[in-house]
């Protein structure tokens, strides 16, 4: 297995990787989406370069710290900017949007210091900002499929209760969900969903991948089931397709997943747009 | 230590730019925070580069962008994104916020994707992401002095509207207002705004700058005009404080900018917290 595993070059490994955040991301996207939470993802994802910057800067400065993987406190990071960004929403009750800005210019000024200090070269910062498959190390794949297996896991546990809130916090509450603990393993899961998918499509582009599937595919779905599954589907198409492209064409992988994506969002909108036009005509021939 | 901005033309320039982007920016915040759309900024700073993408991708091939500052085309493209916006919110009726996530997604993602054409991953992309203290010369200064002017101009002008709109949507559409109008020379004003403010801040953070002034101001203000006045106020000194460290330290402005508005925030958090008490 684990010969096996090395055996991979660094293209079947990123395309693993890839197949595993196509999976992930529009998952945690549906249920960002019935939140009205999707822009969460792009708040916390620029948070999480600050982790990387901090991860950098203090791996390359402090010679004890040689060990940090930028992944890991970059984890670190955005699951406590989730937090902050709860802890913001109650400091401006009422103006609850700006939490999302503030963490998001917050993460990326910090960013910005922490790299400009940080005698180290463009490629890699550019490396981290918009993706590449070329760079997944077997060490990476291993956190991407871990990650991924923990999350469907707690996914798989907590789908009921996740589902109820989702949609009507208040009737979740009175039947006994502590919505409290949950809507803390939800800040947890999407920490998780953006460090995991940051290496492979970026982490300006994190909240596309999240975003796009599901916003393509709620144009179909009739159930949430359905907005899901659509939305793996679509998720999927869009990292294959634009793995390939960016192959072939030699363009950053993650900007050509992102315009994959949209051009499959535009195309499900003329689809329905076609449809609902055809029906209409039926209707008014007979 | 300030004195050396005005040693050289160089930085006199930026530092002149940075007092107007300090009053413009935060000015036209107050309006796109109390009318919810503080995201906006975001959005439409992130399609700009998909602009200034675009721009340096032609430039490689047509001579005339060559010569062209970036910035126009990226102004072009986040007035483009703003319009898109709206029509985005039409399809998406019942899930009106996914417009943003979806223009702000795809902005970068086609964004990257001209880049990569265009081999432009070098420091010149990091200094339109995170800013530069010595990017403005003397044509991108007279055009921030004019837009300065007529962005000011238009808003005294159209002030009432635009107080009415924010607060009483319905009702100032009743009593004849234009709504749709105002909104869009409104969102264009946004966009020319950040045009002009990302090459001394960065695209990445120009919102930043149009969002955490008012922020602040919001803790302390005790009516709209006061929201204008602080937030201001806050602007021009988180640009200035920001751009002196940025040159003596050596970091990007952009970054240090927000830094010092942050702190700016924190303190008139803790402070009003006190009050409260």
């Amino acid at each position: 297995m684990i010969e096996l595993l090395q055996q991979l070059t660094f293209l079947e490994r990123g395309v693993i990787a890839g197949f595993i955040i196509g999976l992930i991301c529009p998952v945690i996207g549906s249920f960002l989406l019935v939140r009205r939470m999707t822009i969460i993802s792009e708040g916390l994802s620029h948070i999480t370069l600050t982790g990387i910057a901090a991860g950098v800067f203090l791996s390359q400065s402090v010679v004890y710290l040689g060990f940090i993987n930028p992944l890991y406190t970059g984890l670190i990071f955005s699951l406590a900017g989730s937090l902050l960004v709860e802890k913001l929403r109650q400091i401006y009750k009422h103006f609850q949007e700006l939490a999302i800005p503030i963490i998001l210019s917050s993460g990326i000024g910090l960013s910005a210091i922490l790299i400009s200090v940080t005698p180290s070269n463009t490629t890699e910062w550019f490396n981290f900002l918009f993706g590449s498959i070329v760079t997944v190390s077997l060490s990476d794949l291993g956190f991407i499929f871990s990650t991924g297996v923990i999350m469907l896991v707690l996914l798989g546990m907590f789908y009921k209760e996740m589902l109820s809130i989702s949609f009507d916090q208040e009737f979740a509450a009175t039947s006994g969900i502590s919505v409290r603990k949950m809507n803390f393993l939800f800040a947890v899961l999407i920490a998780l969903v953006i460090s995991m998918s940051m290496k492979v499509i970026g982490i300006l582009l994190v909240g596309a991948m999240v975003t796009l599937p599901v916003a393509a595919s709620i144009q179909f779905a009739k159930s949430f089931r359905q907005v899901v599954l659509i939305g793996i589907l679509i998720g999927e198409l869009s990292v294959l397709g634009g793995v390939m492209l960016s192959i072939y064409f030699n363009i950053a992988t993650g900007g050509m997943i992102v315009v994959t994506g949209v051009f499959l969002l535009i195309l499900t909108m003329l689809i329905k747009k076609i449809t609902r036009y055809a029906s209409g005509f039926r209707l008014s021939q007979s | 230590m300030i004195d050396v901005f005005f040693q050289y033309d160089f930085l006199r320039y930026s530092l002149f730019t940075g007092l107007m982007i300090g009053f413009l920016a935060p000015f036209l915040g107050v309006f796109l925070v109390v009318r919810r759309l503080s995201l906006m900024a975001d959005a439409l700073s992130h399609i700009t580069l998909t602009g200034i993408a675009f721009s340096m991708l032609l430039g490689r091939h047509v001579t005339f962008f060559t010569a062209l500052n970036p910035v126009y085309m990226g102004m072009v493209f986040s007035v483009a994104g703003s319009l898109l916006i709206e029509r985005l919110r039409f399809v998406y009726r019942f899930y009106k916020e996914l417009a943003i996530p979806i223009i702000l997604s795809a902005g970068i993602g086609l964004g990257v994707v001209f880049i990569s054409l265009a081999d432009g991953f070098n420091n010149d992309l990091f200094n339109y992401l995170f800013g530069s203290v010595v990017a403005i010369n003397q044509t991108d200064f007279y055009v921030v002095v004019s837009l300065t002017a007529v962005v000011t101009g238009l808003i005294i002008l159209f002030y009432k509207e635009l107080f009415f709109l924010s607060f009483d949507e319905e009702q100032a559409v009743i009593a004849g207002i234009p709504k749709m109008p105002l909104h869009f020379l409104f969102m264009v004003m946004v966009a020319l705004v950040i045009g002009i403010s990302m090459q001394i801040v960065g695209i990445l953070l120009v919102s930043a700058l149009m969002t955490l002034p008012v922020a602040c101001a919001m803790r302390l203000a005790r009516g709209f005009k006061q929201l204008f006045f602080y937030a201001v106020l806050f602007g021009e000194i988180s640009v200035v404080t920001g751009l002196v460290s940025a040159f003596h330290l050596d970091l990007a402005p952009g970054g240090t900018i927000v830094m010092a508005n942050i702190l700016l925030l924190i303190g008139t958090i803790i402070l009003t917290k006190k009050q409260s008490l």
